[in-house]
């Protein structure tokens, strides 16, 4: 049914706003009709203004009610009555679907306040307790947990909770004239043929953030090699980005903090290509089209937010422990100084060149990076291909079957060919059989239900059903190859709602059959016999 | 005597209510009205004289100057004055003081006498009047910065109504919205050791920063003490050596919290040195004996080392400690935590495991192993330690005698008809004829809506009445009791109600402590007042009660400093649908987590 007014609330930085975008455009296929508007923070709302699509843009000033929380006392009530404010404002336009892309408890007690109809991402009961709507919200959420397995790019899972389909999407963002003569004298003095290579030198976090000796190592050989340097970033970053172009010498233009949000666009629409590390910027020049080199350390990962088009080029640290858990705070973050100037030079220079065949040759000798070129799946996904002579690793053969089973279990996909792997498959058959067993039990507490039975049995099923859950979540803690389907199956069962015990035990059936179907896949993906199938043939056996 | 017209024009339009008691309040002959030879009227009240007696005027200026410089260097804006005498005094510091002036003068007889002979109409429309000496919420509340003064004439009068009207307005003024940060100590066993954790409880419960040092664990090691097989000298030795070690912890976390209070439970292990430094460190040292100081005499060593004692015991216990300490004393009954002793709702195995007629819990002293051998004939349990050897009541007690948690307990003052409830003794054959404090075990089972028949103790009746609780006078009259009330669960059921209505409009552990605050904090005012005020939950419902948000509010002390930690704390063990005010209080508490305890940090 198509929905009169959908809100999406996206209360994260500017680069998550930018991916916003194709879900948008998606919903803007299944709702031709909507009205459309987005509730996003102040200090990077002005980026929605130029997503086409969007009808309206609210914005939420988390810095003043942070700073009513800070002082306290009586300024507490001035933060209630700002949300009182806010939410009568939201409920005044009474929408009928919302999608929270901002996964925290946060957002879910909020959307849980907003009380509206068809809610698709974190919310809240009226108990209280947090729930997740709709299942790739729910996948989300749990690869966020085991992002080693993460298959999907940010943007597919927004896509997805819009309504999937509609075909290929990419970011956006409308470049205005305004823009482009505001920063067309930033560049002006670079002689004309001559190329722009841009460096994004900050990052949210210190650990994102590539060290600014390297840049200056990478910014001393593109000069060298006849490329114009331009330095971009934030005002907090202008004493870093003064530093590299002083060191850097000749052929670099310091352009940091000398642009808004609007004409960062129009200058990353002028440069040929962008050196970031996974930021802002980095799905702002995705949005206007110019290739990106992206270096991916600490907590980046460049299957979930690499940049989403084709053709750019990701350098992956090697390190073991790479991708960091996002809750973590790593002590030792030597994958930042892994990745080395001179191969993200030669990677720059073979991109600009467009010479695949460079980058394939570079990627095959380069030890302490894996490389990647983006692009998209016939489903029109994201995806991260390899680049050069390299084997797989186990992990990658985890993801990429995960990839498969998930289009399957959530798209009806058919199943691929499975392929031989190294990988245990073991654990995977026990969590099938768990869940058949779940199946099963869930199966006859409907039936007794139906049948009224009495109390007793209902609760001997439900402490059956809590020891096997346990059981469940601790082959997921023991195996990590199979955590994110426990972790899903985990999410699916909190957000069971309602009073009806033989709806509830339906619903809890098809989680268990899911469960049973997703390690089952998994296992005949990753080259093994499922654990069905091994029964069958035991079967034939007696 | 008649109130003057321009008076009473202003009280009726001011004080309608104050009006009509004030007109007709009776004049005691003690009460001696003079003139100077200027024509000032004075009073005398029982041969005190509220002013000097031939320059009032001059008296209430000299009295104002002071009394303004304190309130200028303690920067208040409101000035509560306890005694109004003829009112010289007050309109002198109306005088020198801009901000609010609250009169409190309790004794309605003297608003007529100052009434009646003086023109006292400005003034009047001046201040705020106060008849009560307890103040309201809101009076107490109405302003920031208030310093509380004691008009000294009045309070040498007789009686103690004035200097209670000022220790309880100084305690409201400052406590309300001051947070405080104190330690609580408990003891490393005993009757005292559940009362700390009460105690912290509703410390915390009332908004403040609360550090409970539970010792329970070091009591392990106090027993193993035992196992050196020492000489009695010795042993003292060990086990005082054993207290310097706990009361030189105690020391280093007061150097770690800094706590404005430290409140030490009876039998807490704070040696004399301990607590000397633990002065040094600035903290208040706070004492609640909850023991009978008779029985425990060890406070004659640390007495004079506290700055406030608080007793369960008055009279004869507080002339013993005035010989060894020159700490503010004070008489301050048990109490009980409603959210452990409650009343509850028992399966039927539970009643049958627990319930009986008549029931005792509790450990088994000489004089109730004498007592209890009169009601063997009843159908009659006993619950608790201690009560090897006790010959024929072996077969009534459970469990061999185990000692019992204190929610099994509660189910056994549930299960049972009639809770016997006798005081302890090691020294009387069944009563004390003397007994005067009252056990916590009274108004536990009064917190739990359970009928009982007790032991009548001096201190009891201001407390409960014979309508709320069986008292008995004898072990006789408290077996006949006994029988009449399981005879008449007509009258039994409701008596437990009252007591249960009775016990938590009066005798939680929250009320006792914030009427030790009130002490504390009162005597200590200028100490206190300099502290930043905290936006109290009072103060915002006086701005926003409407709704949901005022109902929402209206379930915390108004006290309790209006702070999302607070507010939030109670929405996770709540069960059923979230109003929108808990809602929206987790979504900032939510917002705080995620973006603002690191900037605080």
């Amino acid at each position: 049914m198509s929905a009169r007014r959908i809100l999406i609330v996206n209360l994260t930085r500017f680069g998550d706003l930018l991916q916003t975008a194709p879900a948008v455009a998606t919903l803007r296929v299944h709702h031709p009709e909507a009205e459309i508007a987005i509730l996003a923070e102040r200090n990077f709302a002005d980026v929605c203004d130029a997503i086409p699509g969007l009808d309206r843009v609210i914005r939420v000033d988390l810095d003043r009610l942070g700073g009513l929380m800070l002082k306290g006392g009586a300024a507490l009530l001035d933060g209630y009555r700002y949300v009182e404010e806010l939410l009568e404002e939201l409920r005044g336009q009474t929408y009928d679907m919302a999608l929270n892309f901002s996964s925290s408890r946060m957002t879910a007690v909020f959307m849980g306040l907003l009380a509206i109809p068809d809610v698709r991402g974190w919310s809240m009961t009226d108990d209280g307790l947090r729930v997740i709507h709709h299942p790739w919200a729910r996948l989300f959420a749990s690869m966020c947990l085991n992002r080693r397995f993460a298959c999907f790019n940010l943007v597919d899972y927004y896509r997805a909770m819009a309504g999937g389909g509609a075909g290929r999407q990419q970011l956006r963002y409308d470049v205005t004239e305004a823009a482009r003569a505001a920063v067309a004298p930033l560049l002006a003095h670079v002689p004309a043929g001559r190329r722009v290579v841009a460096f994004q030198l900050g990052a949210s976090r210190e650990i994102r953030q590539w060290p600014a000796e390297a840049f200056v190592s990478l910014g001393r050989t593109l000069a060298h090699n006849g490329y114009e340097v331009a330095l971009i970033g934030g005002r907090g970053d202008c004493g870093l980005a003064a530093a590299v172009a002083r060191e850097i010498g000749d052929g670099v233009t310091d352009l940091c903090g000398k642009t808004k949000v609007a004409e960062l666009g129009a200058l990353l629409d002028r440069v040929d290509a962008l050196v970031t590390g996974d930021t802002g910027p980095m799905h702002m020049a995705v949005a206007v089209g110019t290739p990106v080199i992206g270096l991916f350390f600490g907590p980046a990962s460049p299957f979930d937010t690499g940049p989403y088009s084709e053709d750019n080029v990701l350098l992956h640290a090697t390190a073991p422990c790479a991708p960091c858990d996002h809750n973590v705070t790593c002590l030792q973050p030597f994958c930042r100084t892994e990745i080395d100037a001179e191969t993200v030079a030669a990677a720059v220079v073979a991109r600009l060149a467009n010479d695949w065949t460079a980058l394939d040759r570079l990627a095959t000798v380069t030890r302490t990076a894996r490389l990647y070129r983006t692009g998209f799946d016939g489903d029109g996904r994201y995806e991260c291909s390899v680049l050069g002579q390299r084997p797989p690793r186990p992990d990658d053969e985890v993801r990429r079957a995960y990839r498969d089973m998930w289009c399957v279990l959530l798209d009806k996909a058919r199943v691929p060919s499975g392929v031989a792997t190294s990988v245990d498959r073991a654990p995977f058959a026990a969590l099938e059989r768990l869940a058949h067993e779940g199946e099963t039990l869930a199966s006859e507490l409907r039936t007794a239900v139906k049948r009224r039975a009495p109390i007793e049995v209902i609760e001997r099923f439900g402490r059956e059903v809590e020891v096997l859950d346990r059981a469940i979540i601790e082959q997921g803690g023991m195996h990590p190859d199979v955590a994110v389907l426990t972790q899903m199956f985990k999410f699916g069962k909190e957000s069971l709602e309602g009073n009806d015990i033989a709806l509830l035990a339906e619903l809890t059936r098809r989680l268990y059959h899911d469960l049973a179907r997703g390690a089952e896949t998994m296992t005949s993906l990753l080259g093994g016999t499922t654990y069905a199938e091994r029964e069958d043939h035991a079967h034939l056996h007696q | 005597m008649i109130l003057r017209e321009e008076n009473r024009r202003v009280l009726e339009a001011r004080a309608p209510a104050l009006l009509s008691t004030i007109a007709v309040a009776e004049v005691p002959a003690s009460f001696q009205l003079g003139t100077t030879a200027a024509g000032a009227p004075t009073l005398a009240i029982g041969g005190v004289p509220l002013h000097h007696p031939r320059d009032p005027h001059g008296d209430g200026v000299r009295w104002a100057r002071g009394a303004a410089e304190r309130l200028a260097a303690a920067g208040a804006v409101r000035a509560v004055v306890v005694g109004l005498g003829l009112g010289y005094h007050v309109e002198a510091l109306a005088e020198r003081f801009a901000g609010t002036i609250v009169v409190v003068e309790p004794d309605p007889a003297v608003w007529r006498v100052a009434l009646a002979s003086r023109d006292l109409a400005g003034l009047l429309e001046r201040v705020q009047i106060e008849l009560e000496p307890d103040p309201s919420e809101d009076a107490a509340t109405g302003a920031q910065r208030t310093r509380v003064l004691g008009y000294a004439p009045s309070l040498l009068l007789p009686g103690d109504a004035y200097r209670r009207a000022l220790t309880a307005w100084r305690g409201s003024a400052a406590r309300l919205g001051v947070r405080l940060k104190i330690l609580v100590v408990s003891p490393m066993y005993g009757g005292s050791w559940p009362i700390a954790g009460y105690t912290a409880r509703a410390l915390a419960a009332l908004g403040h920063e609360t550090v409970f040092l539970d010792l329970a664990a070091f009591h392990d090691g106090y027993r193993a003490l035992e196992r050196f097989g020492t000489r009695r000298a010795r042993r003292g030795a060990l086990e005082r050596s054993y207290a310097d070690v706990l009361g030189a912890g105690v020391v280093g976390a007061v150097e770690a919290h800094e706590p404005d209070i430290v409140l030490a439970l009876a039998q807490a292990p704070l040696t004399p040195a301990a607590l000397q430094e633990i002065g040094r460190l600035g903290a208040v040292r706070v004492m609640w004996f909850v023991e009978d100081f008779r029985v425990l005499t060890y406070w004659r060593e640390v007495a004079g080392h506290y700055d406030y004692f608080f007793t369960i015991q008055d009279g004869e216990c507080h002339d013993a400690l005035r010989g060894v300490s020159g700490a503010h004393l004070d008489y301050l009954p048990c109490a009980f935590d409603p959210d452990v002793h409650r009343p509850l709702s028992l399966t039927a195995e539970e009643q049958e495991e627990y319930g009986g007629d008549v029931a005792f819990v509790g450990a088994g002293y000489r004089n109730r192993r004498l007592a209890f051998r009169r009601f063997l004939d009843l159908d009659f349990r006993i619950w608790g330690s201690d009560w090897g050897g006790a010959g024929d009541l072996a077969r009534v007690i459970q469990r061999d005698g185990d000692r019992m948690s204190t929610e099994e307990s509660v189910r056994v003052f549930n299960a049972a008809k009639v809770n016997l409830n006798l005081h302890s003794s090691t020294y009387h054959d069944e009563m004390d004829p003397r007994g005067d404090f009252v056990n916590p075990r009274t108004f536990e089972l009064a917190g739990c809506g359970a009928f009982q028949v007790t032991d009548g103790r001096a201190l009891l009746p201001p407390l409960f009445d014979g309508g709320e609780l069986a008292i008995a006078s004898s072990i006789s009259e408290m077996r006949a009791l006994t029988e009449h009330y399981l005879a008449h669960p007509e009258e039994r059921i409701p008596m437990a109600g009252r007591a249960r209505r009775r016990a938590l409009a009066e005798h939680t552990y929250r009320q006792r402590l914030q009427r030790l605050l009130a002490t504390v904090v009162g005597r200590e005012q200028d100490r206190f007042l300099g502290r930043a005020r905290t936006t109290t939950v009072g103060d915002v419902l006086r701005q926003r009660s409407e709704g949901a948000f005022g109902e929402f509010l209206a379930q915390f002390p108004p006290a309790l400093p209006f702070t999302l930690d607070g507010l939030v704390a109670s929405i996770p063990d709540r069960e059923g649908a979230l109003s929108e005010p808990e809602a929206i209080f987790l979504f900032l508490h939510q917002f705080d987590e995620l973006y603002l305890r690191e900037i605080r940090a």
